[in-house]
């Protein structure tokens, strides 16, 4: 499915956070969004998964503006993993995967069967079945997360947007969970902090700054030192590693 | 079946155990009906008890002995019509204290905390001190509680939905803020009025009771809760979302918005019934929803019908221990679920590992 955003524009309490942002995430291709903290990249996805209303310029999924489609319709197209989730009430990890199925039910069917097998066979795919019985409070934040990322699965979209889901993760299932979206094979459009993680699972980067779009393109276009600094203001260079891909490392004062 | 146990989400928390729950919380509440219509002050022998009632179902049994006299009034009219009370109010407290819950999706709300308790004492008051309403006829202090209640309640909605749409926060704040403005005229109207007797009558009624019920009020109430209790079984998907918060619930398609709305103006119906019937009973609806989630879980396909049936056992037996705990006297209900319910509530809290909405 194919996402485009044109001419995004956005205030906030008096802030103009979103500055006429145009982007476009092709079928079944990896998007990253990078910047700073501040820059818009939240705000942006806020806007593209209908928690905020853009207040000119327009979303379309597949060429169909998004304001023609019901929140229950795009919620079948587009599954959101946030950024974090407390919740004031307490449920099992089945009961939070299953919840996952609610955009395909009406409001009175009950969950069968056939919601049963897919939540299940979601918690298999990011590794939680062991812990099935547990409750989602009870886990640790990386737990949490990809329980969260399961009941996306769950949603069985064509399309997944990821606002900055890694914060809370070890390595290890930070790239866990980003190899299972890859290996989903469809639309990602993703807030990602860490650079390096961007540049090796995102097809198109937008770089975020101050509201606006400061560049887009691959990985190799956008992530050069000069455009790191314009960015982060912060000393970068970008090597080759052993397999020929780049690798971002950074230098602060202490380093010398 | 250990880990199971340890799921610290409720022992009960699979379907067959739950179903099994909910059939044995369905007989018991069967037969602790039957069980108290033969308690009270005035000693009838059990025979004549099932007699009087057999012969209303099933037109059986000698009509000169069941069908009128003390006896038969005892029974039909005083009795029955209390306990079937005392089913709808539990019923209706304990499911929309639950509602409420998920509807500002905060574990500490039971059905008065949105200005309703204030609502109802502020008609109450006005009724009792003032006088005004009393066309309304005999039970025109319940009327009027009735709707102080209904429309304290829809005024926080409105309040909570200006400037940009309502959310838990909005509500609560809405309520607080409204309740301080009720209790705030309901004191200056008692201190101006200096009427000692007025001020007992407001206090003992806001201590709720179940003795008046009627026949013609239980037929309107009864079905009403029924209802009411069904169709929030039937929205237990939407419930469950208000608990993941307003932006989850949007990117799963639900826009909680409209519900938030309708769910209250529900509840606050339900409640104004309540009210008029049996005034204020505290604690029924904060209490019996967490037992519920100790059992059961948060789920709401299990809470909302386990906590009806739940709420309205408890209801029945408060309310034969307040006809016989003190002999020749009747205790206000609201006061007897106080002081026990709260004590065994504490044990509960103190014994599992619940979380009561916060991290375990």
């Amino acid at each position: 499915m194919e996402i485009r955003a044109d001419n995004i524009e956005l205030t906030l309490n008096n802030n103009h956070i979103l500055k006429n942002i145009s982007l476009l995430a092709k079928d079944k291709k990896f998007v990253g969004i990078i910047g700073p903290n501040g820059s818009g990249k939240s705000t942006m996805l806020k806007c593209i998964y209908r928690v905020l209303k853009q207040d000119s310029g327009a979303i379309y999924l597949n060429e169909k503006n998004i304001t023609q489609i019901s929140i229950k319709d795009s919620a079948k197209k587009i599954a959101v993993v946030a950024q974090h989730n407390l919740y004031n009430f307490d449920f099992t990890i089945e009961e939070v995967v299953l919840m996952g199925r609610s955009p395909h039910k009406k409001s009175m069917e009950r969950d069968n069967a056939e919601d049963y097998k897919i939540a299940n066979e979601c918690i298999d795919k990011v590794g939680m079945t062991s812990l099935k019985g547990r409750t989602f409070s009870t886990l640790s934040g990386g737990e949490q997360q990809r329980i969260i990322l399961a009941r996306a699965l769950a949603q069985q979209t064509e399309c997944i947007i990821l606002d900055e889901p890694t914060n809370h993760l070890d390595i290890k299932y930070q790239l866990q969970l980003l190899d299972i979206v890859k290996s989903l094979n469809i639309t990602v459009i993703s807030a990602i902090h860490d650079l390096n993680i961007a540049a090796m699972y995102c097809d198109y980067i937008y770089a975020m700054k101050d509201g606006g779009v400061l560049y887009q393109g691959t990985a190799e276009e956008v992530l050069t030192s000069k455009r790191i600094k314009e960015l982060y203001e912060v000393d970068a260079e970008v090597i080759k590693n052993k397999y020929g891909k780049m690798n971002i490392v950074y230098y602060t004062k202490y380093i010398y | 079946m250990k880990k199971f146990i340890k799921a610290e989400n409720g022992f009960v928390s699979k379907t067959p155990l739950y179903v099994t729950l909910t059939i044995g919380l369905l007989i018991g509440l069967i037969f602790s009906v039957l069980y108290a219509v033969t308690i009270g002050s005035t000693k009838i022998p059990l025979s004549d008890v099932y007699g009087v009632i057999f012969h209303k179902l099933l037109s059986i049994g000698d009509y000169e002995i069941y069908g009128k006299g003390p006896l038969h009034d005892i029974v039909f009219y005083i009795r029955l019509p209390r306990l079937i009370l005392a089913v709808a109010v539990g019923m209706g407290l304990a499911v929309c204290g639950t509602v409420m819950q998920a509807i500002v999706k905060n574990p500490l709300a039971d059905p008065y905390i949105l200005g309703v308790s204030s609502g109802a004492s502020l008609g109450a008051t006005l009724a009792v001190m003032l006088g005004i309403g009393s066309f309304f006829g005999s039970n025109f202090v319940g009327v009027m509680g009735c709707l102080g209640a209904f429309l304290i309640s829809i005024l926080v909605v409105f309040i909570a939905n200006i400037g940009g749409r309502s959310n838990s926060v909005k509500l609560l704040l809405a309520g607080m803020a409204l309740s301080s403005v009720c209790s705030a005229f309901s004191s200056f109207i008692v201190y101006f009025a200096h009427d000692k007797n007025g001020m007992m009558t407001v206090s003992y009624w806001l201590m709720g009771s179940l003795a008046g019920a009627k026949w013609e009020n239980i037929l309107v109430i009864f079905p009403l809760i029924l209802v009411c209790v069904i169709f929030f079984i039937s929205q237990s998907r939407i419930l469950n979302l208000m608990l993941l918060g307003d932006e989850v619930s949007v990117t799963l398609g639900t826009d909680l918005h409209i519900y938030r709305n309708v769910y209250l103006l529900v509840t606050s119906i339900m409640i104004g019934f309540i009210v008029y019937n049996s005034g204020m009973i505290g604690f029924v609806g904060l209490i019996i929803p967490h037992i519920v989630r100790i059992l059961v879980g948060n789920d709401h396909k299990k809470l909302i019908p386990v906590s009806a049936l739940l709420g309205a056992i408890l209801l029945v037996w408060a309310d034969v221990l307040c006809r016989v705990i003190i002999p020749k006297n009747e205790l206000p209900i609201g006061i007897l679920i106080s002081m026990i319910g709260a004590p065994c509530f504490i044990y509960l809290m103190i014994k599992k590992t619940y979380g009561f909405g916060g991290k375990q």
